[in-house]
Parts: structure tokens; C-alpha cells; sequence
């Protein structure tokens, strides 16, 4: 019978053994379908969403949104989003951050970074917008007839090559229609952003967009679409592709269009906006800014980096954004930045952080090990217990814990620190996908960007061996041999899993590894020399007695 | 709420468990003390049961034998014809109104 029930729960481990192997196939699957396909998709993307945009051309829906306070109800056809070729351009600026182009309809056509960092895979300078789609600061009348008109009549700049590099320089954008005429003053900042004071005459009220999102990195691996910033203090996302009705949203003091690294924003914290929220044809968001018949604004085209942002006003670091967890991130952010400024390395930033996580669940580590190594000394008890009590587990666990309680010592961890793992793990993980600082940054010898996969697979290979050995030399309860095998079969499972995460996460997993081994180490030897002490005291004292 | 709570305690218990294998102080583990607590109390109550619980489940404290505590069944719920049940939990009172619930062991039967 009892043997019976042995070969019954060994089918069940191994059963759960299987299991286990098929969900870490299955993540990892998962992972490929939903990072490294969308990596490709992207790429793919830019030409189907030039053929949808010609679809959408034909259609022709350029409407002024419906007004938040007066129904507007305007169904124009106005032409021209997508014909904006080199020649229309009628006034370029370089600051000393991007150099910026505006269109003949008074819109910003492009922007391209300057800085080294913000390069593509061919090494060439990224350019922030996708041809086709809304350009920032594109305005539409809630008037039909002006609206039309002014989708066909070019706008006149002031300057056609403006140096911004060194100092502030403005640049007025006018156009005059058969009703009134806009005025676009536009003061460009050499750090590359600029405020903006749109005004109409004849009270004739108008919208103006922040425009698309920068098309550079938009893949389902982290959120892109808009962010609105209310005076509440909230965050409002809304994520392309995922809009049912369009949306009206006031007390807004920022209006960001976003993708994983860029954004292109529109942010009053003196006067807040009114932002219609409308879906395109593809469900993605386009905001337009209420103006009635005059707005100043400033505006910033884009890396979501923190310092820049930072730099222009505090409040706009909510512009960056890491999903569910950016409770948790965004401290961590805070804190690897800190540690940045001092090493100038994010490899290295990583590592003592990971040092410092470690030191401060010290105490909680220190206890749990030293506990633990009291347990070699029961392991006799404990196996005792665990042969007579073979085929029934609760039991063997209920009088497990009796022996704890009567010797003492509870080699148990907790499910407190593994628990608290799985936040840092993931703060970790969300500011390595998101974090602008960190694209690009490398660390030593072959890892090149802390945000991408091991190329190598050394690290992760590293990060199994060392949990391996971390399994070896800590004592566990565990005399099942089924149960014991499966144990060994996670640092396997475990280098599986981070053979396609980012370089950064698994280094971050190594090192922790690494700084818990030698802990353990030294916690091991500590009792050991303790117990010769012991021993040596014990045959002292029984060498005297005997005199 | 609780039946929702409990499928995710399920599915840990199922699948997650090799992670964290044989790591709680407490007994029983933390899991299963949320299992009970699911059940047997409400929501607000056994959330917050639960994650003081696991909360306390570190180095810092003992660990050891903690059972979940929920209010005595009425005297008209208690099998007094002693028809055959299938035990699931035995409810120990330790006061007027108050039991522990510990889990029935089917070893126990045979």
C-alpha cells in the first residue's frame, strides 16, 4: 500500500516536472511572439501603414474635432495630409539638439536628432515622424470654409534657416485666408525645445495637435499611443490601436504622443488645456488642443530622457511612463540615475545597485542562513521524521515545525524575501525597456546595450551556473530524491528563460547570485570553524577531566 | 472576489510553488493560510489576514504554527444526526465564538 502511494506521488512530481518545463517553453515562445516578431513588425508596419493612409487620403476626414463647449459639426474634406515632399518645406532650424523643418501649411514636417546616441541601426540620425501621418502643431478651424481653405493656402515664414544653436531665436508663421489670418510665433531654444503663441484674427476658434507619435521604436513590448497629464494629478493613457469613441479631456496640462523612447509634447502648467482625444482609422489617438482664438503653449519633440525633460520643468518626468509598475520604477529609476552620476557606466550602476539591495536585505539574509546551517545539526531528526512519516506530507511538515519550535531555529527563508524579489525584478526590467539612458549603453567587453539580449549568451549562461552552485552549498530540508531533482532542474529552466531577456536584467540576476554564494560561503565557514572550536573545546575539556 | 482570488492561489499552488519550494515559515504555508482564509472569511478581512501573514514571513519572526481564525458555525449548522460528511476542515473552538481551522487529513480516514 505505502509503496503504492510512494509510485503515486512520483508520478505526480514528475508530472509537475513536466509541467513546469512545458510553461518555461511556453514563456519563452510567448516571448518570441510578442518581442522579437513586433521587432520585425515594425519594420513591416511602415509600409502597410503608408498603403492605409492613401486609403485614408480618399476618405478624407481632416474635420476640426467637435468643439468641448459648442457642438462644431464639421465634415470636411480638406486634402493635403500627405503631401508633404522636401520642396514644401519653407523653413529649417537647427538647435543644438535636432534640427527642426516646417512644412507649407505651418507644420512641423520633421525632426531629426543631433546627438551621437540617437542613431538607428545603420547608423544613420533618427528622424522622429513617419511620412502620412499628423503633423504637430497642424491646425484645424472649427469653421468648414476656413478649415478647407486653409489646408490649401501656403503659409509665409518669416526666416527659411534659422541658427538656434547658441541662443534663442523666434520665427513667425503667418497665413492669411479670405476671414482671418493665423499667426504661428514660434521661439525656438537652442536645448532644442520652443514655446508656441497661436493666435486667429476675427475670433475665429481653432485646434492644434502635438501631432502623431514619433514612429522610432512602437512595439507591443511597451506602451505607446498618448499621455495626458490632468491638474488633478492624474495620468491618463490611452494606447494606439485600443480607442472606442473619441474622448474629451480638460483641466490637461500636458498632451504627449509618444512611442518606447520618444515623444513629441504640448504642456501649459499655468493654464490648463482642452484636448479632444480622436481616433484615426487604425483606433489610434490624435489630440487636438482647444485654442478658441489664440493659445500659448510650449512644446518638446523629443528622447523621453530625464534630465532634459527635467531640465524644462520638474513636473514633466511624468512624461515617462513604465506601465503597471511605475509605482516601483520610477524610484528605481531615480536611484540607478544617482548611482549613474557618480560611476558614468550603467553596467557598473547596475551591479552596486544590485550590491545595495543586497545590503539592505541583509539582515533579513543573515538570519535566514545562519538558521539555516543550524539545520545540519538536525539533519538526523529531520530525516527520522521524514522516513516515518514518508506517505503522508502534512504530517511530516506538521512535526517538522515542532522541531523548529523545540530546538529553536527556523532554517526557512520566508516568503517574505522571495516575494520582494519579484518587485525589484521588474522595476529593474521596465526602466531597462523604457529607459532612453539605458538604450545603447554598455557595459564591458561584449555587452554593447544593457537593453537587448546577451548576444553571446554569456551571461546568462554565467547567471545558471552560479545559481546552480548557489543550490549546491546551501542546506535544504529536502531528502526526496523526486523533489531534489526537480530542484536541480531550475538553474536549467532559469538560463533558459534569460537567454532572451535583456542584458542588463540578467546581469542584475548574476550578481545577486554571485553576492548571495559568497554570503553563504562565509556564513558555512563561520560554523564550521565554530564547530571545530567546539570540538576542539569538548576533547580540551574531556583531556582535563581525565587528569 | 474570494472565488477569484482562490483560482489564483490554485494555479500558484499548481504550477508556481517550484520557486519558492519550501521556503515559508509558517505552518501551514502561506498559500494554503490564504486558501482557508478565502474561504472562510470575507474579502477584506482575508486579504489582509493573508498579507500580514506574508509579511510576517521572514527571518525576523519565529515562524511556526498559525492556523486561520474564523467566527464558531451556529449550533443549527453542527452535524447532529451524524449523517456521513465528507470532512474537508475541522473547526477547533479556542474561545465562546471562536474557531481554528485546521485541515482534515484524508490519511486520516483510512
Amino acid at each position: 500500500m505505502s509503496i503504492n502511494t510512494n509510485n503515486m506521488n512520483k508520478e505526480k512530481t514528475q508530472k509537475k516536472i513536466l509541467i513546469a518545463t512545458a510553461l518555461s517553453f511556453a514563456f519563452f515562445i510567448a516571448y518570441d511572439f510578442l518581442y522579437l516578431q513586433p521587432k520585425q513588425a515594425a519594420v513591416n508596419e511602415i509600409n502597410k501603414q503608408t498603403a492605409i493612409q492613401q486609403t485614408a487620403t480618399q476618405a478624407t476626414q481632416n474635420s476640426a474635432p467637435a468643439t468641448i463647449n459648442k457642438a462644431a459639426t464639421t465634415q470636411n474634406s480638406a486634402p493635403a495630409t500627405n503631401t508633404v515632399v522636401t520642396t514644401d518645406i519653407i523653413s529649417t532650424i537647427e538647435t543644438k539638439n535636432n534640427i527642426i523643418k516646417i512644412d507649407n501649411l505651418g507644420r512641423i514636417s520633421q525632426v531629426t536628432l543631433k546627438e551621437v546616441q540617437y542613431v538607428d541601426s545603420d547608423n544613420k540620425q533618427i528622424h522622429l515622424f513617419e511620412q502620412n501621418q499628423l503633423r504637430p502643431l497642424e491646425v484645424r478651424f472649427a469653421n468648414a470654409t476656413i478649415n478647407n481653405e486653409a489646408f490649401k493656402v501656403n503659409v509665409v515664414a518669416s526666416m527659411d534657416k534659422i541658427d538656434a544653436i547658441n541662443s534663442v531665436q523666434k520665427l513667425t508663421l503667418t497665413q492669411n485666408l479670405t476671414n482671418t489670418t493665423l499667426t504661428k510665433v514660434l521661439t525656438f531654444y537652442p536645448d532644442g525645445h520652443y514655446d508656441l503663441e497661436v493666435s486667429s484674427t476675427n475670433k475665429e476658434e481653432f485646434f492644434i495637435t502635438p501631432g502623431f507619435r514619433p514612429n522610432v521604436l512602437a512595439d507591443m513590448y511597451a506602451d505607446h499611443g498618448a499621455l495626458l497629464a490632468l491638474n488633478d494629478g492624474t495620468l491618463n493613457i490611452i494606447e494606439d490601436e485600443d480607442m472606442e469613441k473619441s474622448a474629451e479631456l480638460i483641466g490637461v496640462n500636458v498632451a504627449s504622443a509618444f512611442d518606447r523612447y520618444y515623444a513629441t509634447v504640448l504642456y501649459n502648467y499655468d493654464v490648463s488645456m482642452a484636448v479632444s482625444v480622436m481616433k484615426d482609422i487604425n483606433d489610434s489617438p490624435n489630440m487636438f488642443i482647444q485654442a478658441k482664438d489664440n493659445i500659448k503653449l510650449h512644446g518638446y519633440m523629443g528622447p523621453k530622457n530625464y534630465k532634459s525633460l527635467v531640465a524644462l520643468d520638474e513636473r514633466l518626468s511624468s512624461v515617462i511612463e513604465y506601465g503597471w509598475f511605475t509605482f516601483i520604477a520610477k524610484p528605481m529609476f531615480t536611484m540607478l540615475q544617482y548611482i549613474h552620476d557618480y560611476v558614468g557606466n550603467w553596467g557598473w550602476t547596475i551591479v552596486i545597485t544590485t550590491i545595495l539591495i543586497k545590503l539592505i536585505l541583509f539582515p533579513l539574509s543573515h538570519k535566514g542562513m545562519v538558521s539555516m546551517n543550524r539545520l545540519k545539526d538536525l539533519a538526523p531528526k529531520i530525516k527520522a521524521i521524514q522516513e516515518k512519516y514518508s506517505n503522508d506530507k502534512q504530517k511530516a511538515s506538521m512535526h517538522m515545525m515542532e522541531l523548529y519550535k523545540k530546538e529553536g531555529a527556523n532554517p526557512m527563508g520566508g516568503c517574505l524575501p522571495i516575494i520582494l524579489q519579484i518587485p525589484v525584478f521588474f522595476a529593474i526590467y521596465r526602466v531597462l525597456l523604457n529607459a532612453i539612458e539605458l538604450k545603447g549603453s554598455e557595459w564591458i567587453f561584449w555587452i554593447t546595450d544593457l537593453a537587448e539580449m546577451d548576444p553571446y549568451f554569456i551571461l546568462p549562461i554565467l547567471m545558471g551556473a552560479t545559481m546552480f552552485l548557489q543550490q549546491k552549498i546551501t542546506p535544504n530540508t529536502m531528502t526526496d530524491p523526486m523533489q531534489q531533482k526537480m530542484f536541480q532542474f531550475l538553474p536549467v529552466v532559469f538560463t533558459f528563460f534569460f537567454l532572451w531577456f535583456p542584458a542588463g536584467l540578467t546581469l542584475y540576476w548574476f550578481i545577486n547570485n554571485l553576492f548571495t554564494i559568497a554570503q553563504q560561503y562565509y556564513v558555512n565557514h563561520i560554523f564550521s570553524n565554530a564547530k571545530v572550536q567546539r570540538h576542539e573545546k569538548h576533547v580540551e575539556e574531556k583531556t582535563h577531566n581525565k587528569k | 472576489m474570494n472565488k477569484l482570488v482562490l483560482l489564483v492561489i490554485k494555479f500558484y499552488q499548481k504550477y508556481l510553488t517550484i520557486l519558492s519550494f519550501g521556503s515559508c515559515r509558517y505552518y501551514p504555508t502561506c498559500s494554503s493560510y490564504a486558501k482557508v482564509q478565502f474561504e472562510h472569511n470575507n474579502f477584506f478581512k482575508a486579504f489582509l489576514l493573508s498579507t500580514l501573514r506574508i509579511l510576517r514571513c521572514n527571518p525576523l519572526f519565529d515562524g511556526g504554527f498559525d492556523y486561520v481564525k474564523t467566527n464558531c458555525p451556529s449550533k443549527n449548522k453542527i452535524n447532529l444526526e451524524f449523517k456521513k460528511i465528507k470532512v474537508k476542515y475541522w473547526l477547533v473552538p479556542v474561545n465562546t465564538n471562536q474557531c481554528l481551522i485546521l485541515k482534515h487529513n484524508t490519511k486520516w480516514d483510512k
